[in-house]
């Protein structure tokens, strides 16, 4: 991982053809690197992440569970303190739908929040790895981890794709 | 200039770069001026108002609300379907808008979703203060309290507060998780040591890796996919505490489409409101164009179509059913004492909003402002026609009744909007009230060599 190396190679580029054809040359030579960008897009997720993201799972179990539980909820209180309504069910299903519905639901994002934590690592306290401001403004970042004698190779990889600056810092 | 489809981009002269789209954004968090805090000042002012009066009616008795037989549910429950309404279309352009991908919502679902979270926040005040006695509000709740008794899961009131509580909970986190890429980049160029401090913790550490950000936008639209349901179940629930009785006037089964409909018609006029001032204030013309407000309009008037059918297809309903009671209902409503409150809604949500069929006046901002303020207050008078004219003329005319506004109640509905003024007036000054990262997706990314150029 890029925080066990001893040195992170940091590049900074304008244009985001250039960062992924660095990103691409990294992954070539079985680099451990991040790309740091300040939007989403598709053209990353390609060329970096190209599988699903597990947070899909997370959420479709949350949401069964919430469902559940709104259900059992409604079902159960009302059969400890029956409330007998002309010749309705105590467990009137029809009436019940609004707390399973709604339940399915608010599980269902808290789960996906949790995910989102779990996932992208968050909420952390910790420097992260060669993160630069200007990653959060208009450049986008290719950090990448390596040993000390790696350190050229990677800088030359790095300049080759078009970085405007590439710098280097102590272990991570 | 005319743009076509993607409305913020680099097709505009100059084009719209990342790097303006964070500056002009985060210039809006800049320390505020004597205007803001003159505005922040008014809002405090009407929410003390509002709070005076509230606890003047707990001290004195819920008498002074101006509630008597036959008028059990008055101007607090106006109040509260009214808010709920306008916290409608926060998530219906910041869901439903990006599951369409319809490009006009960036830049304006932030403050759209802002003004969900604190409309819920000032609706469900409503409830409460309608209770009388506050304090017992937390036997609405299913909690196990010492006498086992659990609330009746049958009732639409308490339907209402599992649909209200979540679309609260689900709008607040959608909202929080919009935001977390925005606060970094204004962490990022915090200068002073509270707003350092401020968005250091908020942003929970977020860095934009590649690896952040496939979960999040994966979660992003599972969240979108999640508040989409509840955009159409919320006001439907809203609308069964009225449809579920046998009230004339409110027993109707047109209610669930009809009322989401009419909150979605408010809340786009909400935003158009707070939107126009905003941009001018803040000079986000580059931002927000008039492809918005043609958009915005557009979705105004399809609404204000379907309020319209919704108000005509009641007096149908009403003709045909041949019942005594909602035949008179429907009589007295555009004839009867409080016509006034009818011929107002009628003129301000189905006449007036056809003038936007006129392509210049969807674009014309003075015009879209008044317009936007007198939808407000033509859906203030539906949510009052609905509930007081129902009320006051149910079945035998011995029952019938008059109302008599109180000044608690008017002091209460003013504080609730400084309630609601304040926490806008301070979100748009410490938080991004535009999204920086959306909009930045709208805009094709700074390429070297020539690709397939579309943006997403």
């Amino acid at each position: 991982m890029v925080e066990s190396s001893s040195r992170a190679v940091v590049g900074v580029f304008t244009y985001l053809d250039d960062a992924l054809e660095a990103v691409k040359k990294v992954k070539a030579a079985n680099f451990d690197y991040r790309l740091y960008s300040p939007v989403p897009r598709h053209e990353i997720e390609d060329v970096t992440y190209p599988e699903k993201s597990p947070v899909r799972t997370v959420s479709l179990i949350s949401a069964m569970t919430g469902c559940a539980a709104g259900w059992t909820l409604a079902i159960m209180c009302s059969l400890d303190w029956p409330m007998r309504t002309s010749a309705k069910n105590i467990a009137s299903i029809p009436a019940f739908f609004v707390p399973g519905y709604e339940w399915t639901i608010l599980f269902g994002g808290l789960g996906t929040l949790m995910a989102i934590f779990v996932f992208c690592r968050i909420p952390t306290v910790l420097r992260t790895a060669g993160y630069d401001p200007r990653f959060s403004h208009d450049k986008f970042g290719v950090v990448v981890a390596c040993a000390g004698k790696e350190v050229d190779d990677v800088k030359k990889r790095m300049m080759d794709s078009g970085a405007d600056e590439v710098d280097v810092r102590e272990s991570l | 200039m005319e743009q076509k489809h993607n409305e913020i981009s680099r097709e505009q002269d100059p084009p719209v770069t990342y790097a303006e789209v964070n500056d002009t954004v985060l210039r809006m968090m800049e320390p505020p001026g004597t205007g803001w805090f003159l505005l922040l000042f008014t809002c405090l002012f009407l929410l003390a108002i509002g709070a005076a009066s509230w606890f003047y009616q707990m001290w004195s008795g819920f008498g002074e609300s101006g509630k008597s037989h036959p008028i059990g549910w008055g101007t607090y429950i106006t109040n509260f379907v009214f808010w709920v309404g306008i916290a409608h279309s926060g998530t219906l352009i910041s869901a439903v808008l990006y599951l369409f991908r319809a490009h006009f919502r960036q830049p304006i679902y932030r403050l759209a979703e802002a003004m969900t979270v604190f409309a819920v926040m000032t609706a469900g005040l409503f409830p409460i203060i309608h209770l009388g006695r506050p304090w017992y509000a937390l036997w609405l709740m299913p909690y196990p309290n010492e006498r086992a008794l659990w609330p009746n899961f049958r009732s639409p009131l308490l339907w209402d507060v599992f649909a209200v509580s979540t679309y609260f909970t689900i709008s607040a986190t959608f909202f929080f998780v919009g935001l977390i890429p925005d606060i970094a980049a204004a962490r990022d160029r915090a200068t002073t040591k509270f707003r350092k401090l401020l968005y250091g913790v908020t942003s929970l550490g977020w860095r934009g890796s590649h690896v952040q950000w496939k979960h999040y936008s994966a979660a992003y639209l599972i969240f979108a996919a999640f508040a989409t349901p509840l955009v159409v179940s919320v006001h439907s629930v809203v609308s069964w505490d009225f449809a579920m009785s046998i009230v004339p006037g409110w027993h109707a089964t047109i209610f669930p489409p009809y009322f989401v409909a009419g909150a979605i018609f408010s809340g786009v006029a909400m935003v158009v409101t707070l939107i126009i001032p905003l941009r001018k204030a803040f000079g986000l013309e580059r931002l927000i164009t008039p492809f918005h407000f043609d958009a915005m309009s557009k979705l105004i008037l399809v609404t204000s179509g379907v309020v319209s059918y919704s108000y005509i297809t009641e007096f149908y309903t009403a003709w045909f059913s041949n019942n005594t009671f909602e035949r008179f209902q429907f009589w007295f409503r555009p004839f009867g004492e409080f016509w006034v409150a009818f011929w107002g809604m009628t003129f301000c949500n189905c006449i007036f909003p056809q003038l936007l069929w006129i392509k210049k006046l969807r674009v014309n901002i003075p015009f879209l402002f008044i317009l936007s303020i007198f939808i407000n207050i033509g859906m203030w008078l539906e949510r009052f026609n609905i509930i007081f004219q129902s009320l006051t003329r149910e079945f035998i005319p011995a029952a019938w009744g008059g109302y008599n506004f109180s000044w608690v109640e008017v002091g209460i509905t003013v504080g609730a909007f400084g309630w609601f003024g304040m926490w806008m007036t301070l979100f748009i000054k410490y938080f991004p009230s535009v999204a920086i990262t959306e909009i930045k997706e709208v805009i094709p990314p700074p390429m070297r060599r020539p690709s397939h150029g579309h943006s997403h």
